[in-house]
């Protein structure tokens, strides 16, 4: 499995210098993908890579495009000797979008979001009538902010919408950042607001839960992606309840006087057996 | 020496029961004296006799009974998603009237089965058998082993109706040789329901390409289009973004099929300025652009417009909404970052392009009236075109703006009639739901408004679009937002003499007079006189391209 990290963040971001800082410290190869769409592949010119490995991207709607740049270039690359992806996502890129290809591309994982941020502006970006919605997620959604441009309290700012900010170079000092799981994932827990495809629906309820059974109806709906919350059984436990792709927990809890359990799945939930 | 030639042909008259003209100066006829392609006097027999006394000339009276319209025009389709989809079997929740018969609604779970089951007693299709238009919300979900009980071993496929979900059987898993170990735990890739969506629909696409866009079939699919467009009464279609896949197949394949004496259409197209290959920067873009008419053909011809986009797909529900955007929060997406969408803008309109812009919410038109209002301060241009394409959401304020701006609108109000009832309901609430493609208040304005299908989008028929904007009903039947309800002098007018202006051809086409091209859509019933709520079934019996009769077979 080759692992992607998404490269995120506002037009004017840093995300190219980023990345050629990245493939200057870096001794093994990288694949780049550039997703210039919409700005014509002037990022994609400015990638000083080996020759071969570096892909740009001009990727629409599914519904209005065939051509599937992006997995087309995973497909090409899939066999070759390197050891990560980078993906610089477009300007106005919602990150964990992109990110499905890390998780549905075959041969391929994923490894986390960077945003790059530039701290001069940031703020009015934060209140642009356009694209304020847009660069918010990306700082959300990013498992590690990078500041570029540092201003005087805008830590503090950012620290309202995520609390992983670094420099560059603090991200270039641990070369390993571009393996396969070395940033956390916030991914999947970002689908439920940023995902059409995914609904969210959550159970609150009084009467007790069969515990047993509760597990068997998460392991038997495959469609359930993530469940997160507390529940109750017929021994009057409780219990904190996390699923997700690589398993379920249940953890002994404080007492809790209902069930509130919040899911994100690509159907309906049918909560009949409760 | 072409003027003898001119001259020796003789005048041929169309007499109808009444022409349409869409003149204002002269609206109703019951004659038009038509020479090399050209109409030369619109009136009665008596009214053209001074042309008729000097020339040669035949009455033609097959349309005597009948009515005459201007050429109709969609000035927005898209040939090479069209090509796609048309060898596709349909089975879809609206009817759909091909020339080759009509598809009936689908509209329940059981009916989907046995539609499906109906098909592949009997695949019309090569080794693979792709399906299009599978809802949830009509036909249930979809699953490998409800697709195995109907099929298991001939490779099947169910496409979405959004394009952006399919499903296999086994048989085509195996086929495609997707194999359950190099697509197990993808979050976008159900392998046990045979689901890939989104980035898994990408996997998927790449596997299937070679059969979906093999020449043959990409060739099978543009000669259905051209049945189709001529079954829809069109005589002037727009093709509203060249390279949306590949650029060069595109521009020659449609070459290839369409620039002859058979068509009875002509195509304007009009490139999108992103990823044209090889180009880094718009004015690289804008100076291959430019070139382009140095390929037009007869039937077939670029001119100085280009194509750019703000926001997301409408059916997809990531249009860039204005507060209070959609109920479950989510939020649209831009297509480009606003300051390149500025900038593109800013290379075409100083180099004195007409403009047209993909704009579907009404934040993503808010970028594209602030844009306008920024060039038309920086350097103002009349009657410039500037065109909002689909115009989904939007504010009478912003509609009013876009009337100071001297932008015109080209609306696909067939949104309204498929999807209101379901975004009232789940995405935006009825009072926006209710004035999406907000077209009365465009008309009240000033604004030139016209209609397109955006095929595969909405059907290939203007009629229709004209049936849902003079009655704005949805698909369950109820009127949506009445007060937006037009004319149907207004909306006959948007699909002939306005789609003429908004595609810069009113000199040549869009109305019948003395002088423009002998284009008419022959129609069995007087769609200004009839009850508005039939205006969709009027037949339409013929078309005439350039003078020349082409009949359409009643199915």
């Amino acid at each position: 499995m080759i692992p992607i990290t998404i490269v995120a963040g506002y037009l004017g971001a840093g995300k190219t210098t980023f990345i050629n800082k990245v493939l200057k410290e870096t001794k093994s190869p990288l694949g780049i993908l550039v997703n210039d769409f919409g700005d014509l592949a002037i990022d994609y010119d400015l990638i000083q890579n080996d020759d071969g490995l570096t892909y740009s991207l001009a990727n629409g709607c599914v519904c209005c495009k065939l051509n599937d740049d992006t997995g087309a270039a995973l497909e090409s690359i899939k066999n070759k000797d390197i050891s990560g992806v980078l993906l610089e996502a477009s300007g106005v890129a919602i990150p964990v979008k992109i990110a499905n290809y890390g998780l549905s591309w075959p041969g391929f994982s994923l490894n986390g979001i960077l945003s790059l941020v530039d701290g001069q502006s940031i703020e009015s970006l934060l209140h642009d009538k356009y694209v304020k919605t847009t660069v918010r997620d990306q700082l959300i959604q990013a498992d590690r902010i990078v500041l570029n441009r540092y201003k005087d309290g805008i830590q503090e700012k950012l620290l309202e919408l995520n609390s992983e900010i670094y420099t560059d170079q603090e991200i270039l000092n641990y070369p390993e950042f571009i393996q396969d799981s070395f940033l956390s994932k916030k991914v999947v827990d970002n689908f439920q607001e940023n995902h059409y495809a995914f609904k969210t629906s959550s159970l609150i309820s009084k009467e007790s839960i069969d515990k047993d059974q509760f597990e068997d109806f998460l392991s038997s709906n495959p469609h359930i992606h993530r469940a997160k919350g507390w529940i109750r059984d017929q021994q009057d436990k409780s219990w904190l309840v996390q699923m997700n792709k690589s398993g379920c927990t249940f953890i002994p809890c404080a007492y809790q006087t209902q069930n509130r359990m919040v899911f994100i799945s690509t159907e309906p939930i049918n909560f009949q057996f409760i | 020496m072409s003027k003898a030639i001119k001259e020796d042909q003789p005048i041929k008259v169309f007499t109808a029961k009444s022409i349409i003209t869409m003149n204002p100066s002269l609206p109703r006829a019951n004659a038009v004296a038509v020479r090399n392609g050209q109409i030369l006097e619109t009136g009665t027999l008596e009214s053209m006799q001074p042309w008729l006394s000097r020339n040669n000339h035949v009455i033609d009276d097959q349309f005597t009974d009948l009515i005459i319209v201007p050429g109709l025009i969609d000035p927005h389709l898209h040939p090479s998603m069209a090509a796609v989809l048309l060898p596709m079997h349909f089975i879809t929740a609206m009817e759909w009237r091909m020339p080759w018969g009509t598809i009936p609604a689908t509209t329940s779970e059981d009916q989907f089965d046995q539609r499906l089951t109906e098909a592949m007693v009997n695949p019309t299709h090569q080794e693979l058998f792709i399906t299009w238009g599978h809802h949830e919300l009509w036909h249930g979900p979809i699953s490998k082993s409800r697709l195995n009980t109907i099929e298991a071993e001939r490779p099947l496929i169910v496409w979405n109706r959004s394009f952006h979900e399919l499903c296999m059987n086994d048989g085509a898993l195996e086929f495609l040789g997707i194999k359950e170990s190099d697509v197990k735990d993808l979050s976008q890739i159900d392998f046990e329901r045979g689901r890939f969506f989104e980035m898994g629909l990408g996997y998927a696409i790449q596997k299937l390409n070679p059969y979906i866009l093999a020449p043959e079939v990409f060739k099978e699919g543009l000669t259905k289009l051209k049945q189709v467009v001529h079954f829809g009464g069109q005589t002037t279609i727009a093709d509203m973004a060249v390279g949306l896949f590949d650029f060069e197949t595109e521009v020659q394949s449609q070459m290839a099929l369409y620039d002859n004496k058979e068509t009875p259409f002509r195509v304007e197209l009009v490139a999108q300025s992103i990823a044209l290959s090889g180009t880094t920067t718009t004015s690289e873009a804008e100076a291959i652009i430019a070139k382009l008419p140095e390929r037009n053909t007869h039937r077939l011809k670029f001119r100085k417009r280009v194509k750019l986009f703000t926001d997301g797909a409408f059916f997809s529900q990531v249009a860039q909404l204005l507060d209070p955007g959609y109920i479950d929060g989510h939020q649209g997406e831009w297509l480009s970052t606003p300051e390149q969408f500025e900038e593109a803008t800013r290379v075409y309109w100083n180099k004195g392009y007409t403009i047209h812009v993909h704009v579907t919410g009404d934040l993503g038109l808010e970028l594209a009236v602030d844009v306008l209002e920024k060039m038309q301060f920086e350097r103002p241009r009349f009657n410039h075109g500037f065109t909002i394409e689909h115009f989904g959401f939007s504010t009478p304020e912003q509609v009013h703006k876009l009337a100071k701006l001297g932008a015109n609108i080209s609306a696909n109000v067939y949104y309204l009639h498929e999807l209101s009832n379901i975004y009232a309901n789940n995405s935006v609430g009825f009072e926006r739901a209710s004035s999406m493609a907000r077209i009365g208040t465009s008309f009240r304005e000033g604004i030139t408004t016209t209609f397109h299908s955006d095929f595969t989008m909405a059907p290939a028929q203007p009629l229709m679009s004209m049936w849902v904007a003079v009655n704005r009903i949805n698909e369950k039947g109820k009127v949506m937002g009445k007060e937006e309800c037009i004319t149907p002098q207004q909306g006959l007018e948007a699909i002939t003499i306005n789609a003429a202006r908004v595609l810069g051809l009113d000199h040549e086409i869009g109305s019948i007079r003395a002088g423009k091209k002998a284009d008419f859509t022959v129609l069995a019933e007087d769609p200004l006189e009839i009850n508005p709520i039939d205006i969709k079934d009027i037949r339409i019996e013929a078309t005439v391209f350039e003078g020349k009769v082409f009949d359409i077979k009643s199915s």
